[in-house]
């Protein structure tokens, strides 16, 4: 049952009239054809979930295979296959979707006010597409040519030459089909933030979960082109014969190295950003109290991406690059550390300071504050070129930077599924297990993780499939394989809680917590609109704002400011906050998911190089577009 | 509603689509609107993305350049000049009427408009159509298969040809739209899409003249 918050008599055929204004098409119809953020959101979550799962077992096999000298679970070729899927999975299909996609699309407008997305059919095809480029890319895994040259897929060793079939090919057209998705999202996302604002809610007064979302959204839109630059590069080198790769001929493997980094490692600030975000949520409402030196925070969020943009070549110190452009680089990543330190001491300060309840939520920001200092303390040791070059490929590497995947992006993610549980089921989880489940996994991780430094350091080599006995690394390795399987069973622990707690739990009311932000103001679930009465906002803490909330329910009573002649939504001064213009907003539409349906083909076709069949089918993308656009918001009723 | 908008100005200022159903409604309205329509924030965010992707190609080019002693390399022939010069500058003009037919949307002078984008279009066709002609003819004499200089070359040429028939079908779409009169949607809609060509002829002399610059 929802736990709803009623409103006052007077405005009950008001709040009924946009009940019935915004509801969705019953039935599997209307999850199909959906523009509802919150829906969109939860269809990325469990997609996510699933994906999450396929990676976790690819890690879990790898894990196996490495359990003790000479195994032979998996042989080298299988093993290649799981290394390079597992990256690809984790990075481009759970985190980045499952933080900006689930967690932002679901809790963004919420936090700002808003009654959905600035364009919620976009939003749509966003979902469509990644479900899309998911099943292309697992495709190729079920077919047996799943991509076999890392999530990085270095040339040479990933051209025509050294790796013919479709494995490649799979690879190049399933990321920039992904990327069509996550540009779209990240474009959506910041038009949003900038323009759907609650009144009031000036730049200084949004939430800091809304700062770590436009920071991670314009490195998506900003970093993802490199990416599509060079994946296309390869197609081609592969498909046409161009030679931008191919040294012979004038090519530059390097250029594969600059233009993907350029990408990836904006990219690792892209996946932990927003877990950023779900920490300064968290943080507060747990002891609440507002976030330390807020103003700092916020600006370090932003940093943290920007300055992600000019370090891409820390990547590549072992390829013989100038000395200059080494020291430029190593220089320019020691800056980060300024950024991401005042977060830390943010985070931890207003813990000290305020009065922590450790509950769940807020214990698995305790680990994430942890693994993060530890993974960013193994970070800053790169910076010394030597001791880089000599790590280079090694466990220290792989152990560096799960620290800080798994501790600084994922740990959150567990931290912000428990915290949002209540406001998405109208549930209460129990707390008991929560915990059992966070301390299996943090001693599980740690498990996993930590041993893979020393056999790093004793110069264990990644992506290989197996070691010779001897080397003394049997013992480490026996340990991580455990640590993985704790892991794994923490997880096991955590969404067993949320399953049975959406069946036996108690009901969570709108405010368990005493969040901080308006999300916690409105119903559990929310309704469909969102918000009857469009909030006033006065801080960015809105929800402690006691006479800004008693005044929307005055208004709600006297029916004033609820916006009932369609599908509207304010739009609102990018700086300030103020309304410029009422919209009306779409609604559900079956044309997203045909387009990303028509979309999925064209790529299907270029997959078998069947150029002309590929031309054919883009008549159906301009199909579905032409009927995306012939309907008119305010034709649709 | 006072509250809700900068300066306490009365109820009633900010615009509200729903009130505007025919032209002179959209016409009255817009001349309300004070800040640049989500649209234009959208169209923004394409730009943004797509320019980064050409950024990209045109900084691969420059990457290859200078590692490649000779540029163009023996065998490849120089870019021709002047035609390419020529028609670049034609394209760039169409963002006259483009912009003009963006005004005269605004002020709700629907056949000037429409007229516009016809002027617009014809350009932009001639261009294109004669482009793609060039761009066979040179693959013919000189295959993208070469060597990385000809990969880069007509790929970013390719590129950019891309983006202006996105354009001419965009242009296309936008008249036969406005055969049924002018909406709110459709005003967002010239607004956007003569933002897109400014930028698209913009890029377009860009890339030319990082391709010509292998001349030099």
């Amino acid at each position: 049952m929802a736990t709803t918050v009623p409103p006052p008599a007077s405005a009950e055929p008001l709040v009924e009239r946009l009940e019935q204004m915004w509801q969705s098409r019953p039935g599997i119809l209307g999850w199909v054809m959906t523009t509802d953020h919150k829906r969109i959101g939860l269809l990325y979550f469990w997609t996510t979930l699933v994906l999450f799962g396929a990676g976790g077992a690819e890690a879990l096999i790898m894990r196996t295979q490495l359990i003790q000298p000479n195994n032979n679970v998996v042989g080298p070729a299988t093993y290649d296959e799981l290394f390079t899927m597992h990256g690809i999975t984790m990075i481009f299909f759970f985190i980045i979707p499952m933080t900006t996609g689930a967690f932002g699309n679901y809790l963004l407008p919420l936090m700002i006010g808003a009654r959905d997305m600035a364009f919620p059919r976009m939003n749509a095809l966003s979902y469509w597409v990644f479900l899309g480029s998911a099943i292309f890319i697992y495709t190729s895994l079920f077919a047996g040519v799943a991509p076999n040259a890392g999530w990085f897929d270095y040339v040479p060793l990933a051209g025509p030459k050294y790796d013919p079939g479709h494995a490649i090919d799979f690879y190049c057209l399933g990321i920039i089909f992904n990327g069509i998705s996550s540009s779209l999202a990240s474009a959506n996302f910041i038009v949003t933030i900038f323009k759907l604002r609650a009144p009031g809610m000036s730049i200084n007064r949004m939430p800091l979960f809304c700062y770590a979302q436009v920071a991670a959204s314009f490195g998506l839109l900003f970093a993802l082109p490199s990416l599509t630059v060079a994946t296309t590069f390869l197609f081609l080198d592969r498909t046409i014969g161009t030679h931008f790769y191919d040294a012979a001929k004038g090519g530059s493997t390097l250029l594969w190295q600059h233009l993907f980094w350029f990408f990836g490692h904006p990219e690792v600030y892209i996946l932990i950003v927003p877990a950023f975000g779900i920490a300064t949520e968290i943080i507060p409402a747990f002891t609440q109290r507002r976030v330390v030196a807020f103003p700092f925070v916020a600006i370090a969020e932003l940093l943290v991406v920007f300055i992600g943009f000019g370090v891409w070549a820390h990547h590549m110190f072992a390829t013989g690059m100038p000395t200059v452009t080494v020291v430029f680089f190593a220089a320019a990543t020691a800056v980060v550390v300024i950024p991401s330190t005042i977060q830390v001491f943010a985070w931890t300060m207003t813990m000290f300071t305020g009065r922590p309840r450790f509950r769940t939520p807020l214990l698995f920001i305790c680990g994430f504050i942890f693994m993060f200092v530890a993974g960013g303390l193994t970070g800053i040791m790169f910076l010394a070129v030597p001791f880089d070059q000599q790590v280079t490929d090694t466990y220290f590497v792989i152990a560096h930077f799960h620290y800080i995947i798994f501790g600084a992006a994922v740990f959150p993610i567990f931290g912000g599924m428990y915290y949002w549980f209540p406001k998405v089921t109208g549930k209460l989880y129990f707390e008991l297990p929560g915990q059992i489940s966070f301390w299996t996994i943090f001693l599980g991780t740690n498990l996993l993780f930590f041993p893979m430094h020393i056999v790093g350091l004793e110069g264990m080599t990644r992506r290989v499939y197996t070691y010779p006995g001897g080397l003394g690394w049997g013992p480490e390795n026996l340990a991580e394989t455990i640590g993985a399987y704790l892991t794994a069973l923490g997880i096991v622990v955590l969404f067993a809680n949320l399953v049975v707690s959406f069946f036996k739990g108690l009901p969570a009311g709108p405010d368990p917590w005493h969040g901080a932000t308006l999300e916690w103001t409105i119903s559990s679930p929310p309704p469909e609109y969102n918000y009857a009465v469009i909030p006033k906002v006065s801080s960015a803490y809105a929800n402690w704002d006691y006479p800004d909330r008693e005044e929307d329910r005055r208004k709600l009573a006297s029916a004033v400011m609820v916006l009932d002649q369609g599908h509207e939504q304010p739009v609102s001064s990018p700086v300030d906050g103020w309304w410029t213009e009422i919209i009306e907003m779409p609604h559900d539409s079956p044309w997203p998911i045909a387009l990303a349906f028509s979309m999925f083909l064209v790529f299907g076709a270029l997959l078998f190089h069947q150029w002309i069949v590929a031309g054919f089918l883009t008549i159906a993308v301009a199909y579905s577009l032409l009927g995306w656009h012939g309907t008119e918001p305010q034709e649709a009723e | 509603m006072s509250d809700y908008v900068a300066g306490g100005v009365p109820e009633g200022v900010v615009p509200r689509t729903t009130d505007a159903r025919n032209t002179q409604e959209v016409v009255a309205l817009v001349s309300r609107r004070r800040q640049p329509s989500v649209a234009v924030w959208g169209m923004a965010m394409l730009i943004a993305s797509e320019g980064t992707l050409l950024s990209g190609m045109i900084a691969s080019y420059y990457y290859l350049r200078f590692t490649t002693p000779t540029w163009p390399p023996r065998g490849d022939p120089r870019p021709e000049v002047v035609i390419p010069l020529i028609l670049v500058a034609v394209l760039a003009t169409t963002s006259i009427p483009m912009q003009l037919a963006a005004f005269a949307a605004r002020t709700g002078r629907l056949m000037a408009t429409r007229l516009l984008l016809v002027w617009a279009l014809v350009f932009q066709l001639g261009y294109f159509v004669y482009e793609v002609h060039d761009y066979a003819r040179q693959v013919h004499h000189d295959p993208i298969s070469t060597d990385a200089y000809s990969s880069i070359y007509f790929t970013l040429l390719g590129a950019d040809h891309g983006h202006v028939l996105i354009g001419i079908l965009l242009t296309t779409w936008l008249l036969w739209k406005l055969r049924r009169g002018l909406t709110m949607y459709r005003l967002n809609a010239v607004q956007v899409i003569a933002f897109y060509w400014h930028i698209v002829n913009l890029l377009t002399l860009v890339i030319v003249g990082v391709l010509l610059s292998a001349t030099f």
